[in-house]
């Protein structure tokens, strides 16, 4: 399904671009560019169109939406001058015709309504992670998207964009880190997760993430990611999901984790568990994501990685007395190696360039809405084991994803 | 003394950006990691670009030029020699053109086009400096030094000096893949050193290409690959044609150098990446003294090797 699977070096691409002639935009605009409508204007919303800003010759920011206008007035104040159509509802967004594809950076439980909106509205959308709040939302959005294949679909899982990402799953299908048994991700804080509330009645609006009726917590809000990479580097699923975790530091009210640990049970070309894990009482990890194998082992953050060769391989250089090479590895202090060179952007950089790509060349997009499913159903199924205390297994019918 | 009253001393650090490793064998722990920091320390404070307040840093950015320490004068009088050995291949005025191409301390976006090549070749040549006493002389305020290529293989000479000056006779000393060798092992077995081999991508461990044992000598390879920016889907070499004034176009891949001190080994070795592969083995037959390997690519895009007759005769079979 992956439509590429090699690196490209994003850091020198050429701006030119051709437009489709087969007219996905009928009407007369600037050439080339892509007007955006963003729907939800949270602190996502608003970083989403800071890098879209940095984008002048592919996107342009026409309509802003939001339910609380106080992000409307910071999203206004953040980007005086630009010209916004502004809206309150995301149906009157829609109907602007000067909006070619839509952001949605809204809580994760309206994040299926307003989707199969901007697909009816024959839009095309960029729909932030995770991309449905249950699984049947999940499985409706892939009927829907296939029978409209003119409209590309990008869900938000943006870090596997960066060219890090790219090269890991390179490196993983090349064999260098051998068979792979073990991953480890992690992504912590020591923080209530909450975002100051001008006035109280806002609470559930604001601190969305801590409601079950809005949001799938820590698993949905930041281990999504790196389910997703696996999903998509190993061109797999898990078969069996076990959970655990509480409401162990913060009680205050909240009803999502604030301490989780997820186990996933994959098998195929390389048989894994994956163990993923996030508290809100102890920031020393941090972001954490570690992939194990008989050769060796990578060692991910968001913007640079290391790769560390288990160390028998490097036995046959320690029968001489030193190693003169072109390759020059530098080996850290721990015996690593750099990836890339250098550290790579903000993965949502990478990705609204590949959202450019795949909307004027009408190509899928590598984190479209089947790999998008696949992680919103292991999101799911992983809170459904969290939250009612059971193994949950893999389903024939997610097949389709 | 007996042999078995050698013991084995290692010294690890981290050093110019990479790392450094010591071995030596001797009756107790003569140099201590304190020593080889502080050596290395000052190296840096001399020829370091990325060092703010390095005397490197102070002569690029100077109008006339300055008065340099010892082992920046060493360097710029081997640097020129070596200038004028390879016809200009081989350049430290290099340096605005490497910037240009953003293989230096500061990233470009954009390449430069062939006005702006040119305007910078003004500022480049061996002519453009000149070592008086201890005074480092410019031509003019744009020429800019850089010592990268050459400066790690003195680094090597400079910890065998310590070792040497503390009576130890038998050691490899190493930074950055850089190698300087004396003596042997308390068995009497040669040293061995082993060339990292080539692979299509750069970070795969994978087995060494060859292995040699070249005595009381000094071992450096250059690389056409590991620093490299993509343009246009293309490749370039960092490192840079001084005479053209464009990354080197050659069929080398990498050349490792054998010779009796680091500086001349590591002068040499980026220098022999320009030269290309036929042009080198005809240089050092011409010039002796030195020993090469070289990993290059053949016009049908397949990978190849070839040493000259010396170096073939230290590889360990």
């Amino acid at each position: 399904m992956e439509r590429r699977t090699f690196v490209k070096s994003a850091g020198l691409l050429a701006g030119a671009s051709v437009l489709n002639p087969s007219g996905i935009f009928a009407e007369a605009k600037p050439a080339g560019i892509v007007r955006i409508g963003v729907i939800g204007c949270g602190d996502r919303g608003k970083g989403i169109i800071q890098v879209l800003n940095q984008l002048p010759d592919k996107f342009k920011v026409v309509a802003i939406c939001d339910v609380l206008e106080f992000r409307i007035t910071e999203t206004r104040q953040q980007n005086k001058d630009a010209k916004f159509a502004v809206y309150a509802d995301h149906r009157g967004l829609l109907d602007n015709k000067d909006v070619d594809a839509v952001v949605i950076s809204v809580p994760l439980n309206m994040h299926y309504t307003i989707a199969v909106d901007v697909l009816n509205a024959g839009k095309h959308l960029y729909l932030e992670k995770t991309m449905t709040y249950n699984i049947p939302q999940a499985l409706q959005l892939v009927k829907l998207v296939k029978s409209k294949p003119k409209q590309v679909v990008q869900v938000g899982h943006q870090y596997r964009y960066s060219p890090l990402y790219y090269r890991v799953k390179e490196m993983i299908n090349k064999g260098y880190l051998g068979d792979i048994t073990q991953i480890d991700c992690r992504w912590d804080r020591n923080g209530n997760w909450r975002r100051p509330v001008p006035s109280p009645e806002l609470e559930r609006q604001i601190n969305w993430r801590m409601y079950k009726q809005y949001s799938g917590g820590l698993m949905a809000e930041l281990l999504s990611h790196q389910v997703d990479f696996i999903n998509w580097a190993f061109e797999t699923h898990p078969q069996q999901m076990f959970a655990t975790g509480g409401i162990d530091t913060y009680k205050d009210g909240r009803e999502t984790y604030d301490n989780v640990q997820v186990m996933f049970r994959y098998e195929g070309l390389h048989s894994m568990v994956g163990n993923f894990g996030a508290t809100c009482a102890n920031a020393h990890d941090g972001y954490l994501f570690k992939i194990k194998g008989t050769l060796g082992t990578i060692s991910l953050l968001t913007d640079e990685g290391k790769f560390y060769p288990e160390k028998r391989l490097l036995a046959d250089k320690g029968l001489v007395d030193g190693v003169t090479g072109a390759t020059r590895i530098v080996w850290n202090k721990e015996g690593g190696s750099p990836i890339l060179p250098e550290k790579t952007k903000d993965g949502t950089w990478y990705a609204f360039n590949e959202f450019y790509k795949s909307v004027v060349n009408g190509t899928l997009p590598d984190s479209n809405v089947f790999t998008g499913a696949r992680t919103a159903i292991c999101v799911h199924s992983a809170n459904a084991a969290l939250y009612g205390k059971m193994p949950m297994a893999w389903k024939p019918e997610y097949n389709v994803v | 003394m007996h042999p078995g009253d050698l013991k084995r001393f290692e010294i690890n650090g981290y050093a110019q950006g990479t790392t450094y490793k010591v071995t030596y064998y001797a009756a107790d722990s003569l140099v201590t990691q304190s020593q080889t920091d502080s050596l290395l320390a000052a190296i840096d404070s001399s020829v370091s670009l990325y060092r703010p307040a390095s005397l490197i840093l102070k002569f690029n950015h100077s109008e006339k030029g300055i008065s340099v320490d010892h082992h920046f004068a060493v360097l710029v009088k081997k640097a020129l020699e070596i200038n004028r050995e390879t016809g200009g291949l081989v350049d430290i005025t290099v340096k605005p053109l490497v910037d240009a191409w953003g293989f230096g301390a500061n990233k470009t976006t954009a390449f430069p086009d062939s006005a702006k090549v040119k305007a910078i070749l003004k500022h480049v040549g061996g002519n453009k400096i000149r070592l008086k006493g201890e005074f480092l002389y410019k031509s003019d305020p744009q020429v800019q030094i850089d010592l990268n290529g050459i400066a790690q293989g003195y680094t090597a000479d400079l910890l065998a000096g310590l070792l040497d000056k503390n009576g130890i006779q038998n050691y490899v000393a190493e930074i950055g893949g850089e190698l300087r060798i004396k003596g042997h092992k308390p068995d009497g077995e040669p040293f061995r050193i082993g060339i990292e081999a080539i692979d299509d991508n750069d970070i795969h461990p994978s087995p060494l290409q060859m292995v040699i044992a070249p005595g009381n000598a000094a071992v450096t390879t250059s690389g056409n690959y590991r620093k490299h920016l993509q343009a246009n889907g293309r490749q370039i070499s960092h490192i840079i044609d001084p005479k053209t004034g464009y990354p080197s176009q050659t069929d080398v891949i990498s050349v490792t150098v054998v010779a009796k001190d680091g500086i001349t080994a590591d002068g040499f070795d980026n220098g022999f990446v320009t030269m290309g592969m036929r042009q080198t083995l005809d240089f050092i037959a011409k010039r002796g003294n030195l020993a090469a390997y070289i990993i290059y690519k053949k016009p049908n895009g397949s990978i190849a090797d070839t040493a000259t007759s010396n170096f073939k005769a230290i590889e360990v079979k």
